[in-house]
């Protein structure tokens, strides 16, 4: 099966690194907006047990649809993800601190343009192989 | 899952500073107001946040990204400020004038801090755009 060889592992992984960078980042935007609420307790998730968890979970068994109708067993296991409030230092106000997001912030970014860099970089090799084979 | 959802939620911080910077503003404008409609010198006014599910988020969603609202603007009430002046058409029996709760370096310090948060929010929204651009670039 040369698609499974070439798509599956490394593209799986790669989408759902992606798109939990994606969720990280709406929650740090979300503590960063909620910068002046009073008693707000920031929120984030994990990058690496995340990952881990839905590389998991993606192994586990499904159920065969023989009718469109019928439910799908946990459709997209990257939105069970749970995030979990920080133990963060009460400020005065609450409990978000600038700096800590901003850094997450950054850091969250750069998880993301990696991620889809390899992605990029994963397709050109698979161009390259469908160039260079022919000949 | 999408970008303009990352995008509503730093809008909302944006907002919320800028009508925070309005009243900041407001109560630079009425520093000296001794007398109002309703009587009596100008109050300071505050504003009270809280955050807000963003609309449109999947409810099965266990994630909670929410933005952030006004829930309401709120008069300080500490007491005003005397000014000795008896010649001022405000002034009361004894010849002491009632200024606002105002304090100068109060109300600077929070307009610096409304502009950094301001400034917090645009760089979130800079973010946004960079990986949305980079996702962008997915398949070309």
């Amino acid at each position: 099966m040369p698609d499974k060889l070439s798509f599956k592992k490394t593209f799986h992984a790669l989408e759902r690194a992606i798109s939990i960078a994606h969720q990280r980042h709406s929650l740090i935007s979300s503590n960063i907006s909620n910068l002046d609420t009073s008693n707000y307790k920031a929120k984030d998730i994990d990058f690496k047990t995340a990952l881990s968890q839905t590389l998991e979970s993606d192994h586990e068994i499904s159920l065969a649809r023989t009718n469109p109708r019928h439910m799908e067993l946990g459709t997209n296991s990257a939105n069970s993800i749970e995030p979990f409030e920080e133990k963060g230092k009460w400020n005065g106000y609450n409990w978000v601190d600038i700096d800590k997001e901003m850094t997450r912030l950054a850091e969250n970014n750069l998880r993301y343009r990696a991620a889809t860099e390899t992605l990029l970089r994963k397709m050109a090799i698979l161009k390259e192989v469908i160039r260079e084979g022919g000949r | 899952m999408n970008f303009l959802q990352s995008l509503e939620i730093s809008a909302t911080g944006l907002y919320a500073q800028r009508k925070r910077m309005d009243v900041i503003a407001s109560n630079l404008a009425n520093i000296e107001t001794t007398h109002t409609k309703k009587g009596g010198p100008y109050r300071r006014k505050m504003i009270v946040m809280s955050p807000k599910p963003v609309e449109g988020f999947d409810k099965t969603l266990a994630l909670q990204a929410e933005g952030v609202k006004i829930d309401d603007i709120v008069e300080d009430k500490s007491p005003f400020r005397k000014a000795y002046n008896p010649s001022h058409p405000d002034a009361d029996k004894d010849g002491y004038v009632l200024k606002p709760n105002v304090d100068l370096i109060i109300e600077t310090t929070n307009m610096l801090l409304a502009r950094r948060a301001f400034e917090a929010n645009i760089a979130a929204i800079k973010s946004t755009k960079q990986m949305a651009l980079k996702a962008l670039e997915i398949g070309r």
